[in-house]
């Protein structure tokens, strides 16, 4: 493995201080300004706002979130692989029965919710309600937590939960008109893939702009939603495992860490836009699935988390080295929150029109789950406010 | 029993009362106090929007279509959504919609339902809504077209459909009716500015003259927008009184108490009329038909 130490920043530990916008990108804030800017424009200049943002929305939502999902997935890959972070089945279990749990919850809280309010218009678009940010729980969980098992336990329950989101959501692209072709498409791109893997080439760049494009033509053609066409050509890409750190530096440079330093930024970036076309909401837009995705994501979800740990352990599956039920309850909260994931998979499957805002507006509100994390650690005195 | 009788009778007066006032305060605003001419060969209907609760308002309402209708033969009624609140089953149909316009129905008047958010999508199937089951449909009395759009989202098909419809529509008056308004000063929805970036232009470029909406429980008429009328009845069940901020915008509007619009179209006008629960016209008025571009 070769060194290019200078051409990549040091390790945090090794670094006083960072720029501002190098903190911006590491922790994932640029998509919460983009929200940001976007509800306060909305809100004062609604015309202004949605004259600028709705042309750009295919190129960010459906081309430059192709990009986000690609650095998604090679996380996934890498921590999948022999020696990576999930490459055991032991790991995965109880992630897996959490995340299972934590759907199941949410599903069950928003259609109970729905059925109350009798508003079935709102039905389908459950998988919004399941959703979880990733980076505000992992960095929620971090300043409660830190140096916890809990972390990688959260992360694999954030995976595997929107994994669940991905299967249900890319099928539901509002497209108008599914051609044929799509399949051979794909497997013509994946075939280059392996092709290109088999005669050993390193650089990103041929996988991505030759195979990328072609399979996100198939994906749009075929109707599924195309900023997931990247996820079946990134596993060809060389790899090597890794411990599962999402928002770590990456430790090398091989071929996919180096898209990863290529991209991040750039992926940020699009982040920032995808904040921006997206979370731009009229308050006054709030209704039914405001509530809905609110109650399924802060209080089914945590409920239902709790319950299926609880059920495995019961089973004989163990909780992670040095976790606690309380601990297990901040956890719970902190993954509440959907925010990215909840906002892209509201665009995915509801088209423009009030209820796309009503749904979006519950999705941002689930940020709230972090100050219920903040919370149930200081009353159950957890990790920072231990005792 | 009795003291409930009396509160229903009390808040009868009260309204009649406050649709008195209005009529007097909002006088002015409406377009000359044309009436309708009722003329023999003309197309006339009916608009009501948000008024499927089942309560005693949706009901003072009905009882007031008929009475119109006895003047004013509208041969049917356009619904702007929320046709149907609460819980949507079989007996929900006869209790918020086969019961209140029972003696419309049995008078032969069809009426044509667009969704709203509180509507169960599947009620797009229920035979009296003559929706043929679908989201979006267009139909022809006369020399008018209606398309009717299902605004809770607009998804690239209803977007595609709309255009392609109106673009071969050759009826001189076009009128496109839905649930969510894309113009209205009531303060608790408003006016839907993504939705109307949407549809707006489409509207412009195929030169729609009348959109009506619902969803603010209210009756407002905006002045015209980019050569369109716009009206808001959203209040012939349900009322948020006192609702609406008048802004520039705004050329007529009534939110003390229920109603539903009378609507007459000739060759080259549409006279409409809005009425009040209790029977008051509290706005009206003549349009022009724009000549085509």
């Amino acid at each position: 493995m070769k060194s290019h130490a200078a051409a990549h920043p040091l390790p945090r530990s090794h670094t006083q201080r960072r720029s501002l916008p190098a903190t911006l990108v590491d922790r994932f804030l640029l998509l919460p300004i983009g929200a940001v800017i976007a509800l306060i424009w909305a809100n004062t200049a609604p015309e202004s706002y949605f004259q600028v943002t709705l042309p750009m929305a295919f190129v960010v939502n459906e081309i430059g979130m192709a990009f986000f999902f690609a650095l998604i997935t090679q996380e996934v890959v890498e921590a999948l692989m022999p020696g990576g972070a999930l490459h055991s089945w032991r790991r995965w279990s109880l992630a897996l029965v959490a995340a299972a749990g934590g759907v199941i919850g949410a599903a069950v809280m928003y259609f109970g919710y729905l059925n109350v309010k009798h508003e079935a218009l709102l039905l389908p678009y459950w998988p919004i309600a399941g959703a979880i940010d990733m980076a505000v729980a992992y960095y929620t969980l971090k300043m409660i937590l830190p140096r916890s098992g809990a972390l990688p336990f959260l992360l694999l329950l954030g995976i595997t939960t929107n994994i669940f989101g991905i299967i249900e959501v890319a099928p539901r692209f509002q497209v108008l008109n599914v051609y044929p072709g799509g399949v051979t498409l794909l497997v013509g791109a994946l075939g280059l893939a392996t092709l290109l893997r088999a005669v050993g080439v390193r650089a990103f760049w041929p996988y991505l702009a030759v195979c990328g494009t072609m399979s996100w033509f198939a994906f749009y053609r075929e109707g599924l939603h195309p900023a997931f066409a990247l996820v079946p050509i990134v596993p060809f890409l060389p790899h090597e495992p890794r411990r599962l750190d999402l928002f770590a530096d990456p430790p090398d440079d091989d071929a996919t860490h180096h898209f990863e330093h290529e991209w991040n930024t750039t992926v940020q970036c699009i982040l920032f836009l995808f904040g921006l076309v997206n979370a731009g909401v009229v308050l006054q837009g709030y209704g039914t699935g405001t509530w809905a995705v609110m109650l399924a994501a802060l209080v089914g979800r945590p409920l239902g988390i709790l319950a299926a740990v609880g059920a495995a352990v019961a089973a004989g599956l163990h909780l992670p080295r040095g976790l606690g039920w309380r601990h297990l309850v901040v956890l719970a909260l902190a993954s509440s929150t959907g925010f990215t994931f909840a906002l892209f998979f509201a665009t995915g499957i509801i088209s423009v029109g009030p209820m796309r805002a009503q749904v979006t507006l519950g999705a941002l509100a689930t940020a709230l789950g972090s100050l219920l994390a903040f919370g149930a650690a200081r009353l159950l005195r957890v990790g920072r406010f231990a005792p | 029993m009795a003291n409930l009788s009396e509160w229903h009778s009390l808040r009868r007066l009260a309204a009649a009362l406050l649709g008195f006032v209005a009529l007097v305060v909002l006088r002015p605003a409406a377009q000359g106090g044309v009436r309708l001419p009722v003329r023999p060969d003309s197309f006339k209907f009916a608009v009501i929007g948000d008024n499927g609760t089942g309560d005693r308002p949706q009901f003072d309402v009905a009882q007031q279509m008929v009475a119109a209708r006895r003047r004013f033969p509208f041969e049917l009624v356009i619904m702007l959504g929320d046709n149907m609140y609460g819980r949507q089953q079989p007996q929900d149909f006869v209790d918020k919609f086969e019961r209140p316009y029972a003696a419309l129905l049995q008078a032969g008047v069809r009426f044509f339902a667009s969704l709203g958010n509180h509507d169960d999508p599947n009620n797009r199937l229920y035979k009296n809504f003559n929706m043929d089951g679908q989201r979006f449909y267009t139909y022809t009395r006369k020399n008018v077209q209606f398309f009717v759009l299902d605004s809770n989202q607009i998804d690239p098909r209803q977007h595609a459909w709309l255009e392609q419809a109106l673009s071969q529509s050759q009826q001189e008056w076009k009128i496109c009716y839905f649930h969510h308004p894309i113009y209205s000063n009531a303060r608790r929805h408003g006016s839907d500015i993504a939705l109307r970036l949407t549809l707006e232009p489409l509207f412009t470029k195929h030169g729609v003259n009348v959109v009506f909406s619902g969803h603010d429980h209210t009756y407002e008429r905006l002045k015209l927008q980019k050569g369109i009328e716009y009206f808001v009845e959203g209040a012939s069940g349900q009322l948020r009184r006192g609702d609406i901020r008048p802004s520039e915008t705004t050329a007529a509007y009534f939110d003390q108490d229920q109603s539903f619009m009378l609507v007459e179209v000739t060759n080259d006008e549409m006279f409409f009329e809005a009425v009040s629960r209790t029977g008051t016209v509290v706005d009206s008025g003549v349009i022009q038909r724009r000549p085509r571009t």
